[in-house]
């Protein structure tokens, strides 16, 4: 098999029809059907503001809040779901595994693919609340697709790794709950980093070079207030190649998942 | 073996392959962080395939016989490159076309129809491809009325009647096929028979069955694989008293 595996027409087709299948039965036998897409990541945005926003004031001082909010979550959820679809991918889809010889690599892009187009359904959610909250439109909201992109990556990245450690240790999978829920607080997501700034700028900064933290940040730059505290501002006054942490890490982790993903894939058939 | 002066379309020389059988409960992390501070593998190193080398050449009808647990297989499934041999060579010249079972992949929630192009892309084939199919697998499955109903609504025998035809109608080089003949009611049974005889000689088919009936009707020449190894491969006739003999 080439490297430019992607690229062959019968991959791709496989892909689509994955993709379009999942998709299609993902909310079969709901009533709402697919606007629970739409629906679930609002009503766990509307929960956090009310909490967040209303009980605890948190984020008073910033502009348009609640889209600001909105964002953190919306792309907050984008990156569970697609995790935790991409790690389940391969154990779910073992029935076809162990069947049919494929390349394996298809099962988990095609399940973070859904979590990909809810994603893109929630963004035109987020552009219209932006727009109801006054927000002025600018063209750095050209700049989502790229930033999106990068948290796919990321996200693609440790699905490749963990979904194939997944096969042989399923305790992967209550490994990394555990852990999201845990990133959840390491990430500026319900708090602004200007509060974390206060109190210990070595602290924000550690947050900031998180690459979820960072694609959330410029996401509410580019889509909020030019106020937001990004990474590529607040980190690296003292060492330029700080500010480039992030996208290093999103880099490594893609390759570090593919490589180690390709390696353990030819005994997947085996192990599920 | 008649068919000698035909191209080879798998070469197979001195495949081995063997599964790491868990002992204990190395199933999770614990226990193999366990085992390996104790210093146990956890598994017991089996052998399934020991050495085992064949051409098949283009247009034979082979039958693969053993009794369970001989390897059959193993060594369809590695012929599928589903398992990878860890010593050996594998050749095959020509799209191959697996059935280690039928409807890989069909989904209840999905119409007949989408199964059908769903179950091809699985195979291989893209959407064209499976649209100048599409016909000829509807009809050989008499589902037409039937195939824009979700498929949990199909019967038991129509689903297996859907993804037989698919099987034999999925245009490919050479056609693996596990145990997978007795399908449907006896009509359909009598076209599916109608259909082997008439793809003998013109279709590269590799079945891998129990029933001798079938070996001795379709296949012209036959392999009877005994503990990861050939035991005999020769005529249908011959291999089929082979594997009679097993038990006596």
């Amino acid at each position: 098999m080439a490297i430019p595996n992607f690229l062959y027409k019968n991959n791709r087709v496989l892909l689509k029809e994955l993709t379009k299948t999942d998709f299609k039965l993902r909310y079969q036998g709901s009533v709402l059907g697919y606007l629970w897409a739409l629906l679930r990541p609002l009503m766990m945005f509307a929960i956090l503001y009310v909490v967040f926003a209303k009980l605890l004031k948190i984020g008073g001082d910033i502009p348009h809040y609640p889209v600001y909010l909105l964002v953190g979550t919306t792309f907050w959820s984008f990156f569970t779901e697609c995790t935790n679809q991409g790690i389940q991918a391969v154990v779910t889809r073992g029935d076809l595994i162990r069947k049919i010889c494929f390349p394996k690599y298809i099962v988990v892009v095609s399940a973070t693919l859904t979590a990909v187009i809810n994603v893109l359904i929630n963004l035109v959610v987020v552009f219209v609340f932006a727009l109801i909250d006054g927000v002025t439109p600018s063209w750095t909201w050209l700049l989502v697709p790229i930033l999106l992109f990068e948290l796919y990556i990321f996200s693609l990245g440790i699905s490749f790794l963990l979904g194939a450690i997944n096969v042989k240790y399923r305790d992967i999978t209550s490994i990394w709950d555990v852990l999201v829920q845990a990133l959840f607080y390491a990430i500026p997501i319900i708090y602004p980093i200007a509060m974390v700034a206060q109190t210990s700028a070595t602290a924000a900064k550690i947050i900031l070079i998180n690459p979820i933290s960072q694609v959330i940040q410029d996401l509410r730059y580019t889509i909020v207030t030019k106020e937001t505290i990004t990474t590529w501002s607040y980190v690296g006054e003292e060492n330029f190649f700080w500010k480039f942490i992030p996208i290093i890490i999103v880099i490594i982790m893609l390759i570090w998942g593919s490589w180690y993903f390709r390696k353990k894939s030819k005994k997947f058939a085996e192990e599920i | 073996m008649e068919t000698k002066n035909e191209p080879v379309v798998i070469s197979v020389k001195h495949l081995h392959k063997s599964f790491k059988l868990p002992t204990e409960r190395a199933w999770g992390l614990k226990q193999a962080i366990f085992n390996r501070l104790k210093g146990i593998k956890g598994y017991k190193e089996q052998k399934v395939l020991n050495g085992i080398s064949f051409d098949i050449y283009k247009n034979e009808f082979v039958g693969i016989v053993g009794r369970n647990g001989s390897g059959k297989s193993t060594l369809l499934k590695t012929l599928a490159k589903i398992y990878f041999p860890e010593k050996g060579k594998l050749e095959i010249n020509g799209t191959l076309i697996p059935f280690i079972e039928l409807g890989v992949g069909f989904n209840m929630d999905l119409t007949g129809r989408e199964n059908v192009y769903l179950n091809g892309a699985l195979l291989g084939f893209s959407n064209k491809e499976m649209d100048a199919m599409y016909d000829e697998i509807v009809d050989f499955a008499e589902l037409r009325p039937f195939m824009d109903q979700k498929l949990k609504n199909f019967s038991s025998g129509m689903q297996v009647r859907l993804a037989f035809s698919i099987a034999i109608r999925a245009k490919g080089d050479i056609l693996l096929l596990d145990e997978v003949l007795a399908v449907g009611d006896a009509e359909f049974q009598k076209k599916c028979n109608d259909y082997f005889a008439t793809i003998k000689g013109h279709q590269t088919v590799i079945l891998v069955t129990h029933d001798m009936g079938n070996v001795k009707k379709y296949c012209s020449r036959a392999i009877l694989i005994e503990n990861g190894k050939i035991a005999l491969d020769d005529e249908p006739q011959k291999v089929a008293e082979a594997y009679e003999k097993l038990w006596s």
